[in-house]
Order: structure tokens, then C-alpha cells, then sequence
């Protein structure tokens, strides 16, 4: 076990995971520990991101439970007795809440994101392993462009903007945060497709991918999990 | 010297001309040019797009500051590697190995380096800087105070430097051991290479790098007048420098985060074969259960200022009471952060100052595993004790109650640390080096600062000395008397492995004896203060405090002046200092067992790891892990079987 | 290297002899600091709160100051005997030559734990917990208790002065807040901009005052004399200047004071009568 010599300068490999074998030093890190270190290390982000939602359902709750001077819809507004939002401008009205539509929409399409990067990995282990990753990633991809686009458009569509109380604004936050991760999904899944078509994942070692589907699995949790809060909780 | 088989030093290596591609070029000059020209880019659009809205300066600052931080990381070569990934490249070992440093010399340190000792230093320059700020303003404050009605500064400058003084200790004391012992002692004290993300952990010093130029830009900005705290509503009416102070928080909270994450894995999977947890050194232990707790605390910190910027720049009420938002939800959320991140800050430094006491007293840590399971209890309390710094904001007056009761539970497992560090003097062989000094000064430090907190934790009690004096006084007893002082006998513990010199203990001894006395006189002189009843962050006060604010000045000039010394030594013994062996404390855990300096990669063998680190006074025939002298052996020859004695 | 390799341990302690005196065992020397340490703990209790705190003019004053004698008292003896351990350690344990030397003195005994000591620890830490709690929940009982007769005054704090008003006297509206002794004040506490502190210091009690709520706390007063109201959360510019004066006089006082002053503020002579009138 012991290795006496010190070796470097080792070859790399053309493997999916994009780290040269060889690690130089008295050391050699296997396959195994690097996996394991990967899959410890999103487990710790997610964990640190579930916080983040923790907290925002937390927001949402809480103002909504306070509805500090009756401003987190704004029930008891009217023209005789207009509250104001955030700029001082009346408001005279309940301010209605967003339709259900899209929130939906993009909730199951960063579903069939992760089902679809799911399959993927699946399937690569009967067929050939670059055009399913490829193929999986590429609809994944577009799938998720197709929810941040529809994203973009819901919050052109709002009933409000974010001057129009608590409720308002939560919504508007968790729009956000929605946005976020598919953002990052973009970036992580344009990477996969690429790096599939050229081919890194064919010697049989797709772990990055699982560690992808991991992730867009968790996105797609997020997603449904604020969708489900502004639906039910309005 | 050996046949031509013998091995060269991996940090020896020649490495070709293209190897490191972009980064040959890249380093803290680009990395400000990149800074500095994105954050003018992003200016000079958001002036031209977005000044004219109803929130149109603080769109711009924030973007600006946005702009700082990303360019920076660009600039210094942060973004080469994901790039890199997702294009389908991939970084070469040759690659990796001029990231190392290899090949670089001392303009390694300038750089985006992966080697954990090269980060290490770094956190530790650092961490020295952002105390030096914090203690200026600190003393600029103590100046104000020294009469009831001083014209040194106005009063939103005082409150501006009490603001920025507040966060810079806190960005200070958090990282001031997990930042530069974390990172350069860690890996080597379990036996690994690096760190398990050496890529992750260069990106977390450079995120910090990033945080502090904001952080220091809110003095120009109209200073940010609602105290490190932040609470709100004060502070989303605060002038534009509070955009500036929430970009300095999300971006240090990522490197928080991101540096927890790193120490986690590597204690996880990187430990040398042998290395058991229970054979673990207890600041290891100390290390990893702080790093977790801060995975809690981050994000929480970013929730809050993240809601806080679309309060100041788009105008949503999630504070702003008029229109449906509440200053408690700011204050929940800052506390949920805010008390276990006192923990995040507590625990390293007292782990590794355990360490210090278990070697000067030439003994095994007493009760080793009862000590990590009150570090885990600790952690695990802090998350439920929040609200007990809203005890007076009648936010949930029937929950005051069951915050007390959290809150004084928290004093069990703290007393358990007092029981380790006595049970480790108990008979022991005190050796009175230096760092030995520090061990002393926390634990009389610490107690009173702990006592001092079980008044606050009594809601009655609370309910007079809330937002005054004493409290100050308790938390900079905890902070300053307790962490920073295990802070300091860490440094002084492991100064010899990380700079190869000697500290001066000469003028150690002195500075030590300054700062020791130079605490009490300050911190007493404030427990005077908060008793009289004088308000926290006050820039002019009621005479009738005006002996005991005197006191509190006095000492801290002499805090200072004992720091300075220290500092003194520091760089004096850094620069001049007697070479030091490789274990000058002649002690047993693994980062004593390699050579002086450090070579790239730690150990020319694996260790194997037979024992604990604490095997004082007990028969063992040899040191629990050994590594043969830096001279290679060949291939073959008899002496090379690792984990045995030469 | 080597030196590591032959382990010294150095001479064990000499055993004291079978009848040894207590006071010439280590535990007997530490039990002398330990007496010493909790006597000077326990009347630094006695004297400090007492000359060091402002005099309290409520009964949540008076507690406050009866709470930190009582835990200063209680820690004294919890401190005392870490602080006895340590500086015990320092006279006895200390190896005298070491001080420049690059060799250590020999190991100490390897006294890995002691599972009866640290269960009696963590069991008298959880007693004296146990002490505090019920101390402090049956404290904070009593000051909720609701009264009868109780004064209601509205308390306003805005950037950067309180403003306070007797609902039970035609809205009567003041900079000074004047009470009457021997009577449970209930304060109704809000904000007209950001968060303040309300914090009439001598009463020992103090609640925030945040903008669109309404917060509420209680004291009751049982002594006459002027106090101070501070605040005690930092809202602002002039955080530093945001306080008022107030004074507790006697019921009749009280009485003649309201009908005399209608809807007009009080003057600083107004309260200096008042107050001197008890």
C-alpha cells in the first residue's frame, strides 16, 4: 500500500470526470473517494439550500400570519379607506392573486428536467452511453429554457409588483429563487450535453451525471415545493 | 546521493511553458483590474438605465459592488475551471500542478493557489489586515468615548464606524482559525494531501478578498448607520452604503459556505488509513463541527440580506411595517444566523486551543469523547436559542420562556469544555511557553464572559440590561477574551510550522501581559458602564458614566498597545526569527511528524496512523505515525516501510 | 526525533502519607483557593450590584438587581473552582526550567478521564440550571401577572423623542413621563418610523417599540424618585440624545399634576416639583 516513490506527471484520461488519474505524491486517490467526496459536498450544498427555502417558507408564513397593517393582501383595503404601497401611491382594492397557470407550468417542466436527466442515466447503461446522455441533457436543457422563459413571462403577467405588500413581494422572491435555479441548471446542463457529445462519458463512467441528476432532481423539488406554498397559501 | 531511480520533490517538478494555460497570467493584479473594470461597467450601465427609478442609487451601488466582486474572479482566474468543465475540457495534471504553485516561487501567494498551505497563509494575512481595521475603528470609538460630549467624531460617522467595526470583527473572528488552521494544519493533521477541493478553496480566500473592499467602501457611501445588526427598518432607509455592506455579507457568507463544505469532506474522506475518529485530534473535531454549524448560520445570513436589497432596490415591504412587512421578520432571521455563528466563531479556537493545553501540559486531553459531544450539543442548542436576543422586542412574549430554558441548557455543555481543560491541567506537566500563556488567559477570560451571559439568558434580568453596556461587555469577554484569545495561542502553537521561525517569546510575554491586563480594565470598565444603566452604540452619554467610560478607554488603549507588541514579534520572528525544527513542542499529531517546511503534497509517505495524538505519559515504543527524514530513499532499500521508526 | 521515541514520564507525585492532613493534598490546597475565591465571588455579589446598579423605583427593578445577586453568588463558586484548578496547577504542576527550552519536561500522567467526575459535573451544572430556570420562569410569571387598577400609558418613540400619553386622562400628551407610586404601570409601546427601545432605566423593565404594532410591558412602582428613559436600540442620527426624563411621585402628586396639566407638555420644573413633593 505504501508507495515509496513519488510520481507525477501522470497521463490523463479521457474520462467523463475530468481529473487526470494520476494525483501525484505519495498518494493516489481512487475512483471511489473521489465519488464519495463529491457526493458528501452536494449533499452539504443542498442541505445549506433547503436552509435558504426553509427560511423563505418561513417568510412567507410568518407575514402572512402578521398581515401587519392588513398589508399582506391587502383584504381590508378600499376606496374609502385606500391603504398605500410601497411608493405611497392608494390602494383601494384587495390585490389579487396570481394565477396558478404558470407557477404549474414551470413546476412540471423542471419535473421532466429532472426525469428526463434521470433517464439518462439510466438508460446509458443499456445503450450507447453518448448519444442517451447527449440526448437526455439536450431535452433537459431545452426544457429548462422553456420553464425560464415561461418564468420570465409570468413575471411580465403579475397581477402586482413588488410595491404591493407582503404578499407580493414573497411571490415575487420565490420567483426569484426559482430563477436562480434554473439558471444554474442551465449552466450545469449545457455542460453535460456538450461534454457528453464529445464524448467524456463513453468508458462507462457516468457518475457526473448522476451527481447532475441529483441536482436537477433537487431544482425540481424547490420549484414544486414554492409552487405548492403560493397555490394553496395565497 | 542515490541511484538513478532516486525521486525528485514533487514541488521540484519542471513544468512546460503552457502548462496552467490562462492562469499563467492571471493574478491579484488582474484579478483587480478585473474587479475594478467590471464594477465600472456595471456603474456606468445602471447609471445610464436604472438612475432614473424610484431606487435608482442603490440599483447602481448594488451593481456596482455585484460587478467588484464577479470581475474579480474573473480577473484572478476563479471562473477558468468551470468554463473550462462545461465547454467539455478539462484541466491537465500539469495543469493542477502549476495551480499547486509549482514552479512559481513566493509570486504563488499572489495568485489563485490551490495548495492548502499557500491558502493558508493568505487567510492569515488576511485575517491580521481586517483585525487591523476592526481595531482601529474600535480605538476611534474608545476615543469618542473618553468624555460624555467629545467632538473627535460626529455622530454619523461614530455610527458608521461602529457599523463597520462590528462587521469587520465578525468577518475576522469567524475565519480566524477555520481560515488560516483550517486550511494549512487540517489536511496534514489527518493525514491528507490537500483539501478535498483544492480549486473550492482558492475560490473562498478570493471571495473573501472580494467582500472586504465593500465593506470598507460604505464609509465613502454614507455609512451604514444601523450598527453590524442591521435591523430594519433602519436599516432599508439607510443611505446607499447598506447596499454596499449586503454585497460584502453574501459574498463572505459563499465563502463561509463554501470553506465549510471543503473542511467537512476532507475530515470525512481524506483521513490517513489508521486515523479513526476516535483518534482524531480534538481540533479537527472542533474544526469540522464549527464548519457544519456555519453551514446553518450562511445561509440564513444570505435569506436576510438578499430580502433586505429588493427592500432597498425594488421596493418590496418585506421589513417596511406600513405595508405588510415587520422588523421581527429581519430579526428572526438575523438571529437564526446570529447566535449559532457566535458558536461558528467559539468552537475552533477553543478546539485548538485544547490542543495547545494537552501539549504544555504533557498530557492526553481529558475526556476526549464527552468534549466532542459537548462541541456537538453545543451546536445542536444554538439553533433553538435565538430568540433570547429578542427576549425585550415583544415579538412573542410566551416564548420567552422556553428560550430561557434553551438558553441556559446551552451552559451544560460549555461547562464540560471547562471540565476538559482543567481535567487536562489536573497533574499535569505544565510546560509555560508562550502559548501556554494564552490557554491561561482564556480560561479565566471565558468564564466570566460565560457567567456574565447567564444574566442575559434570565428574561428579568434581561429585561434591564438589554441594549446596554453589559452586554458589550459580555460578548467581547466571549469573543475577544475567549475565541480570540484561543485564536491567539493557536497562532502562537503552530507560527513555528507555518513560518519555519521561532516566535520572540520575549516580547510575546510582554505583549501578553498587556493585552491580558489591557482586557479586564476595558471589558470591567463596560460591565460598569452597562450596570449604570448607559445604551449600546451612544457616540455622546449622560456624564453620570463618564468614570467608568474613562476606565473603558484607558484599557483599551492598553489592548491595543499590547497587540501592537504582538505584532511586532510576529513580524520581527517571522522575518529574523532562530529557525525552527520541524516539532519544536515535541508533540504527536501528524503535522509535527513532517518536515519544516511543509513540502507540496505533506508527506513524501502515507502515514499510517496507529494511535491518537494525546499518547503522553503512556508506553507506547513509538510516535504514533512517523516519517522518514526529507531525503528520499530508493525503491526497494529496507528503510521504507512507512509508519515505522527509521 | 528520537526524544520522542523513549518516553519520560516524570517522577509521580510523592504519596502523601495514610494520614495526611487534607490541607497538604493537592485537592485540600485547591479547596483553600476555591473558599477564598468564592468568599471574595460571593461579596463582590453583595456589593457591586448594589452600589454599581441605579436605585430601582419598581418591583422588576428590584428584582433585577435580586437576580444578579443571586446568580453572581450561585457562579461564584462554579468559577471559583475552575479559577482554583488553574492557578493551583500553575503553583504546583509548573516544571521550572523549561521556560527557554527546546526540551519538554517530562509527560505528565495519562489521565485520559474520569466518568464519575464528569457525570457529578454535568449532574450539578444540570441543578444549577434547574435553580436558574425556576428562579427565572417564576420571575417572569409574576411580572405578566395582570393587576387590577392598573395605569395605562401610550408610549410613542420616534426619531428622536418619546412622547407619552395618559389614555385615562383624556389623552393627556407629555415629553416627561410622570407616575404615580405604589401602582402597576401597563405601557403600550409603538413607533411612528423605526425600531426604538423603550427603556425607563430605573424601572427596570424596557420593551421595543416598532412601527404599526402595539407592544406592552409592565412595572410596578414602589418608590419615589426621578428616572431616566433611555433608548435602547439604535435607530438613527441621534440615537445618542434620544431620551426623556421621568419621575414617580406620590399618588396625590400624581393627581394634582394631571388635572393641572391638561394637554400641555411639562417642564423640567414641573417634574423637579413634583418629584420633591414625595
Amino acid at each position: 500500500m505504501t508507495t515509496t516513490t513519488i510520481e507525477h506527471g501522470g497521463t490523463l484520461e479521457p474520462e467523463g470526470d475530468g481529473h487526470g488519474v494520476v494525483e501525484g505524491g505519495g498518494h493516489h486517490e481512487t475512483r471511489a473517494q473521489r465519488h464519495l467526496k463529491e457526493r458528501i459536498a452536494l449533499w452539504l450544498l443542498v442541505g445549506g439550500d433547503a436552509l435558504f427555502l426553509l427560511l423563505e417558507l418561513f417568510t412567507w408564513f410568518y407575514l402572512r400570519a402578521l398581515n401587519t397593517n392588513g398589508m399582506w393582501r391587502g383584504a381590508a383595503c378600499t376606496k374609502a379607506n385606500a391603504c398605500t404601497d410601497g411608493l405611497g401611491n392608494p390602494i383601494t382594492s384587495e390585490i389579487p392573486k396570481a394565477g396558478i397557470t404558470y407557477t404549474l407550468v414551470i413546476a412540471a417542466l423542471t419535473v421532466v428536467a429532472a426525469l428526463l436527466v434521470w433517464w439518462a442515466e439510466v438508460s446509458a447503461q443499456r445503450q450507447s452511453p453518448r448519444r442517451i446522455i447527449s440526448a437526455g441533457a439536450g431535452f433537459a436543457l431545452l426544457t429548462v429554457l422553456v420553464a425560464v422563459v415561461v418564468q420570465c413571462y409570468q413575471f411580465g403577467q403579475l397581477p402586482f409588483t413588488t410595491i404591493d405588500g407582503a404578499y407580493a413581494s414573497s411571490f415575487i422572491f420565490f420567483m426569484g429563487t426559482t430563477l436562480a435555479h434554473l439558471g444554474l441548471l442551465v449552466f450545469i446542463l449545457t455542460g453535460l450535453w456538450v461534454r457528453a457529445r464529445r464524448g467524456k462519458y463513453d468508458g462507462g463512467h457516468w457518475f457526473q451525471v448522476g451527481i447532475i441528476r441529483f441536482f436537477t432532481a433537487w431544482c425540481a423539488i424547490v420549484t414544486c415545493v414554492l409552487a405548492a406554498t403560493v397555490i394553496l397559501f395565497a | 546521493m542515490t541511484t538513478a531511480a532516486a525521486p525528485a520533490l514533487l514541488e521540484d517538478t519542471q513544468l512546460s511553458s503552457r502548462a496552467g494555460g490562462l492562469y499563467r497570467h492571471q493574478n491579484i493584479v488582474t484579478g483587480l483590474i478585473g474587479g475594478i473594470g467590471l464594477g465600472a461597467i456595471g456603474w456606468a450601465l445602471s447609471h445610464q438605465f436604472l438612475q432614473g427609478s424610484n431606487w435608482g442609487t442603490d440599483m447602481v451601488v448594488t451593481v456596482t459592488m455585484a460587478g467588484w466582486v464577479i470581475g474579480l474572479l474573473l480577473g484572478i482566474g476563479a471562473f477558468n475551471a468551470p468554463v473550462l468543465w462545461m465547454l467539455g475540457h478539462d484541466q491537465t495534471h500539469e495543469d493542477e500542478l502549476y495551480l499547486a504553485g509549482v514552479g512559481q516561487g513566493p509570486r504563488r501567494y499572489w495568485k489563485f493557489c490551490t495548495d492548502h498551505k499557500v491558502v493558508g497563509v493568505q487567510y492569515l494575512i488576511a485575517v491580521f489586515t481586517i483585525f487591523g481595521v476592526g481595531g482601529t475603528l474600535a480605538m476611534m470609538i474608545r476615543t469618542q468615548l473618553v468624555s460624555a460630549h467629545s467632538s473627535f467624531l460626529g455622530a454619523n460617522a461614530y455610527n458608521a464606524i461602529v457599523s463597520v467595526h462590528g462587521m469587520a470583527m465578525i468577518v475576522a473572528t469567524i475565519i480566524m482559525v477555520t481560515g488560516p488552521f483550517g486550511n494549512f494544519i487540517v489536511p496534514i493533521m489527518v493525514g491528507a494531501k490537500d483539501m478535498a477541493f483544492p480549486r473550492l478553496n482558492a475560490l473562498s480566500f478570493w471571495l473573501l478578498f472580494a467582500a472586504v473592499p465593500p465593506l470598507l467602501a460604505t464609509f465613502v457611501l454614507g455609512g451604514v448607520d444601523a450598527g453590524w445588526t442591521t435591523y430594519a427598518p433602519l436599516s432599508v432607509q439607510a443611505p446607499p452604503a447598506m447596499d454596499a455592506f449586503a454585497i460584502t455579507i453574501l459574498t463572505f457568507a459563499v465563502s463561509v459556505t463554501l470553506s465549510g463544505i471543503n473542511i467537512i469532506v476532507t475530515v470525512l474522506t481524506m483521513r490517513a488509513e489508521g486515523m479513526t475518529l476516535n483518534r482524531l485530534p480534538i481540533f479537527t473535531w472542533g474544526a469540522v463541527i464549527g464548519s457544519a454549524l456555519g453551514l446553518y448560520a450562511m445561509p440564513a445570513f444570505m435569506v436576510g440580506m438578499v430580502m433586505m436589497i429588493t427592500d432597498r432596490v425594488t421596493g418590496t415591504s418585506f421589513f417596511v411595517a406600513a405595508v405588510g412587512g415587520s422588523g421581527w421578520l429581519w430579526e428572526n432571521i438575523f438571529w437564526i444566523m446570529g447566535h449559532p455563528e457566535v458558536y461558528v466563531i467559539l468552537i475552533p479556537p477553543v478546539a485548538a486551543m485544547l490542543e495547545v493545553v494537552s501539549t504544555f501540559a504533557r498530557k492526553p486531553i481529558f475526556a476526549y469523547k464527552v468534549t466532542v459531544g459537548a462541541f456537538i450539543a453545543i451546536i445542536a442548542l444554538s439553533i433553538m436559542v435565538w430568540a433570547h436576543h429578542m427576549f425585550t422586542t415583544g415579538w412573542a412574549p410566551d416564548l420567552n420562556g422556553p428560550f430561557m430554558l434553551t438558553t441556559e441548557l446551552i451552559s451544560i455543555p460549555t461547562g464540560i469544555i471547562f471540565l476538559c481543560v482543567i481535567g487536562t491541567l489536573w497533574r499535569g506537566s505544565i510546560w509555560t511557553r508562550l502559548p501556554m500563556y494564552w490557554a491561561y488567559l482564556f480560561l479565566w477570560n471565558f468564564i466570566i464572559g460565560g457567567v456574565t451571559g447567564i444574566y442575559l439568558s434570565d428574561v428579568p434580568a434581561d429585561n434591564y440590561f438589554h441594549g446596554d453596556m453589559f452586554v458589550t461587555a459580555h460578548f467581547h469577554y466571549t469573543l475577544l477574551g475567549g475565541a480570540m484569545i484561543a485564536a491567539v495561542a493557536a497562532f502562537c502553537y503552530w507560527f513555528p510550522k507555518v513560518s519555519g521561525r521561532m516566535l520572540n517569546e520575549r516580547i510575546g510575554k510582554v505583549a501578553f501581559w498587556m493585552v491580558a491586563i489591557g482586557i479586564q480594565i476595558t471589558y470591567f470598565g463596560m460591565f460598569w458602564e452597562g450596570f449604570e444603566g448607559m445604551p449600546r452604540r451612544v457616540a455622546y452619554y449622560d456624564p453620570i458614566f463618564l468614570h467608568a467610560n474613562q476606565m473603558a478607554t484607558v484599557g483599551a488603549y492598553l489592548l491595543m498597545a499590547g497587540f501592537v507588541v504582538l505584532l511586532y514579534a510576529i513580524i520581527h520572528s517571522w522575518v529574523h526569527g532562530r529557525p525552527a525544527p520541524a516539532n519544536p513542542w515535541h508533540a504527536k499529531s501528524l503535522e509535527w511528524m513532517v518536515p519544516t517546511p511543509v513540502p507540496l503534497e505533506n508527506f513524501l509517505v502515507e502515514p499510517v496512523v496507529t494511535a491518537d495524538p494525546y499518547g503522553y505519559g503512556e508506553p507506547e515504543p513509538a510516535a504514533p505515525a512517523a516519517e522518514p527524514e526529507r531525503e528520499p530513499v530508493p525503491v526497494g532499500s529496507a528503510e521504507t516501510t512507512a509508519g515505522e521508526p527509521v | 526525533m528520537s526524544s520522542d521515541l523513549a518516553v519520560k514520564t516524570r517522577e509521580p507525585d510523592p504519596l502523601p502519607p495514610e494520614k495526611a492532613p487534607f490541607f497538604s493534598r493537592p485537592s485540600g490546597k485547591i479547596f483553600l483557593i476555591w473558599l477564598a475565591m468564592t468568599v471574595v465571588g460571593v461579596l463582590i455579589g453583595f456589593y457591586a450590584p448594589h452600589h454599581l446598579l441605579p436605585t430601582m423605583l419598581s418591583v422588576e427593578g428590584r428584582a433585577v438587581w435580586a437576580t444578579v445577586v443571586l446568580l453572581t453568588v450561585l457562579a461564584a463558586p462554579v468559577a471559583a473552582f475552575v479559577y482554583g484548578v488553574g492557578f493551583y496547577s500553575l503553583v504546583a504542576w509548573r516544571q521550572r526550567g523549561y521556560g527557554q527550552s527546546d526540551e519538554p519536561p517530562p509527560d505528565g500522567p495519562p489521565l485520559r478521564g474520569n466518568s464519575g467526575l464528569t457525570i457529578l459535573w454535568l449532574v450539578v451544572s444540570g441543578v444549577l440550571v434547574v435553580v436558574m430556570l425556576v428562579w427565572g420562569l417564576a420571575e417572569l410569571a409574576s411580572e405578566n401577572a395582570t393587576h387590577p387598577n392598573s395605569l395605562q400609558v401610550d408610549v410613542t418613540g420616534q426619531q428622536w423623542l418619546w412622547t407619552f400619553s395618559y389614555p385615562g386622562a383624556g389623552n393627556l400628551e407629555t415629553r416627561s413621563l410622570v407616575l404615580p407610586d405604589n401602582r402597576t404601570i401597563v405601557f403600550h409601546v409603538t413607533s411612528e418610523d423605526v425600531t426604538h427601545g423603550f427603556w425607563p432605566v430605573e424601572l427596570g423593565v424596557q420593551v421595543d417599540a416598532n412601527p404599526n404594532v402595539v407592544t406592552t410591558i409592565q412595572a410596578t412602582t414602589n418608590k419615589l424618585g426621578a428616572f431616566t428613559v433611555r433608548c435602547s436600540q439604535l435607530c438613527g442620527l441621534y440615537h445618542s440624545f434620544m431620551y426623556a426624563s421621568g419621575a414617580v411621585v406620590t399618588p396625590q402628586a400624581f393627581a394634582v399634576w394631571l388635572h393641572a396639566h391638561g394637554a400641555s407638555a411639562l417642564t423640567a420644573s414641573d417634574v423637579a416639583r413634583v418629584s420633591s413633593s414625595s
